[in-house]
């Protein structure tokens, strides 16, 4: 429910207006109030309220009146008119003109309560529904083996591996790290000769080169301490089909030699193993290092380079292809929304623009974990502009400027906040626009503690 | 003898003024115990006066909370907050009933045990607590909170209140240690 709905209650006896706005004000509504309906048009000029609760007996302009008023400056306003018990006939007449519903004083606060909570959710829809679906479907283009988006620099890509996927030619791909070069060489593999065959992949920065060379190779029995029986090894399982080697890059010069062996003799032997044994996948490797920079340090073996690199597919970051986020967010929106059960229908026009305005430095991946954030937080249908709060504030301004992380420049905000609120959480959560245990959450999580 | 910072700790902050002397005295530890131990109040319970009869709505038979405020707000002596405790019904003119009343950020509250009975005493004790501990959440300052385990979360029903947990989210808990902080500073 969003507690952001500014209401105006518009009623001549002041009893009235106090005591309502006082029971809406600790709900966490922003609350106004005016004696006459004379007032209440007065103060429309200058602001539209999403809710107004009128009362139906005024002197001068009455309830009914105002209602009709109401309707005419701001035809999507809520109005709930508040009557007098037995004047029910008053309420039905007020709905005709438009109030939504209608309170007999005095009000149960249970259903002042629910009713506040029906309006609020209602308003948030509202203000989803427009354009979202229409945007995004008519040009929308059908997910690719997971590879989702409606750019022209992702198109290029797509036809790239259009072209390459059917020959049996080593390919490089490049890109910034969360780009998802993973799911193109997937992609590869399907559209390949190898797709029958098994698509094996590993992160070769994620373990010690002792390791990674098990990994790779295989061991027979007794070739190291606790080798208790012999494995196969990532290369031998490829097979027939392609191994896909994640940021090639990490590899020492020693593997390179070993793996540049394999694909020149197209034959490997296990750890601790002298019986050759015959390999015949297509290799996939991707880096988000700069390779050419790498050999000039001759940390890359140029020889090992040329022999991965005879096809080079580049994938641009997504700060350089943002007419891909909001075909991604609604995919990883839905993905989510099905995975925890939460009714999140899609995101808000201005939730939307919040995402494209953002630089995405952690790319694709950072999108999808923002994405699965909001909705595991989500609480209504639609995903607006409170729920991505913590990425507004850098809305446009990170996407040329220094390469801080999100996290980074997240608790940086936080604290500036915090301090030019003297550390209140209250008066903290309102200015970043999240509740306040979202912000104790995040202070805990973040470890920011008061000086 | 004592240092000034002794003094302040030992000082009460809450006077708890029960309206009537229906009122179950065991019920009135228990809320002086709770708002003491989960709001860091320290309360003292003063003696039994009689309703404030200018606060009675003999059509609606019930006590009008916002006059029972202004009863409490005429008090020129007494501890930085009073919390008026009555076995009537209350309401607000424009709601049939409330639990209790408050000003927000503000020194004077009251509750009603009128809704609160249960058949096991244990219960209803806790449900006084529970509506004390939340009203002097609004004293200092504080706004329903959203989160479902918190006592300043609205109670839409008392089944609602039941399943609380006698305590503040840590939100609530970190604002109310700060607010009562400044209060107490503000004071001297």
């Amino acid at each position: 429910m969003t507690r952001s709905m500014h209401i105006m209650v518009v009623d001549d006896e002041e009893t009235i207006c106090v005591a309502l706005s006082a029971w809406l004000t600790k709900e966490g509504y922003s609350v106004e109030t005016a004696s006459s309906g004379q007032e209440a048009l007065n103060r429309l000029e200058k602001k539209h309220y999403d809710l107004y609760l009128v009362d139906f007996k005024m002197p001068g302009m009455d309830g009914l009146q105002l209602v009709a008023e109401i309707k005419r400056r701001q035809p999507d306003a809520a109005i709930i008119m508040i009557t007098a018990h037995g004047s029910i006939q008053s309420a039905v007449e007020a709905m005709k003109r438009g109030a939504i519903d209608y309170l007999c004083k005095p009000f149960d606060p249970e259903e002042l309560s629910l009713l506040m909570e029906r309006v609020a959710a209602a308003k948030t829809i509202q203000q989803a529904e427009v354009p979202v679906v229409d945007q995004w479907d008519t040009s929308r283009q059908a997910s690719w083996g997971g590879i989702v988006g409606q750019s022209e620099a992702l198109r290029l890509v797509l036809n790239e591996i259009e072209e390459v996927a059917p020959t049996s030619a080593p390919v490089l791909i490049t890109g910034e790290t969360g780009t998802g070069k993973d799911l193109l060489a997937l992609a590869i593999h399907m559209r390949s000769e190898q797709a029958q065959g098994p698509f094996v992949a590993i992160n070769c920065g994620a373990q010690s080169e002792t390791l990674l060379e098990s990994e790779l190779f295989g061991h027979e029995r007794g070739a190291f301490t606790g080798a208790v029986k012999a494995r196969r090894g990532r290369l031998e399982m490829a097979g027939t089909g392609t191994l896909f080697l994640d940021e090639i890059g990490e590899i020492s010069p020693k593997m390179q030699v070993n793996l540049l062996r394999v694909l020149e003799e197209k034959k490997l032997c296990r750890l601790g193993g002298n019986q050759p044994i015959d390999v015949d996948f297509r290799l996939v490797s991707a880096t988000h290092k700069d390779l050419n920079q790498l050999m000039r340090e001759e940390q890359f073996r140029e020889d090992f380079f040329y022999r991965i690199n005879v096809l080079t597919i580049h994938i641009p970051p997504l700060r350089e292809r943002l007419e891909d986020v909001p075909v991604l967010a609604d995919f990883f929106l839905q993905k989510y929304a099905q995975e925890t059960g939460k009714p999140v229908e899609g995101l808000t026009p201005r939730a939307v623009e919040i995402l494209m305005g953002y630089s995405w430095p952690g790319n694709v991946r950072e999108l999808r974990n923002v994405i699965e954030r909001v909705v595991v937080i989500a609480r209504g249908r639609m995903i607006g502009a409170d729920e991505l709060s913590f990425l507004k504030v850098y809305g446009g301004g990170t996407r040329s400027g220094p390469a801080a992380t999100l996290k980074e420049a997240e608790i940086q905000h936080l604290q500036n906040v915090l301090e030019s609120c003297d550390w209140s959480i209250t008066q903290a959560a309102k200015m970043l626009d999240i509740d306040r245990v979202t912000l104790s959450r995040k202070m805990k999580r973040f470890n920011i503690k008061r000086p | 003898m004592d240092s000034p910072t002794a003094d302040i700790a030992a000082e009460t902050l809450l006077d708890l003024i029960p309206y009537g002397e229906e009122i179950d005295p065991l019920a009135l530890s228990v809320l002086a115990a709770n708002l003491q131990a989960v709001v860091g109040l320290r309360t003292c319970i003063r003696p039994f006066r009689d309703h404030p009869e200018e606060a009675f709505i003999p059509t609606r038979y019930q006590f009008d909370a916002v006059k029972v405020l202004d009863d409490l707000c005429r008090e020129k002596e007494g501890a930085l907050f009073r919390m008026g405790v009555i076995q009537r019904d209350l309401c607000i003119p424009i709601l049939t009933y409330v639990y209790g009343e408050s000003q927000l950020g503000g020194h004077t509250a009251v509750i009603s045990l009128h809704r609160l009975h249960h058949i096991d005493r244990q219960v209803y004790y806790e449900r006084g607590a529970k509506i004390a501990i939340h009203e002097a959440g609004h004293l200092l300052g504080l706004e329903h909170c959203r989160e479902p385990g918190c006592l300043m979360r609205f109670s839409k029903q008392l089944e609602q209140l039941d399943l609380l947990p006698m305590r503040f989210c840590p939100a609530c808990e970190y604002e109310i240690a700060r607010l009562l902080k400044k209060a107490i500073q503000n004071r001297h």
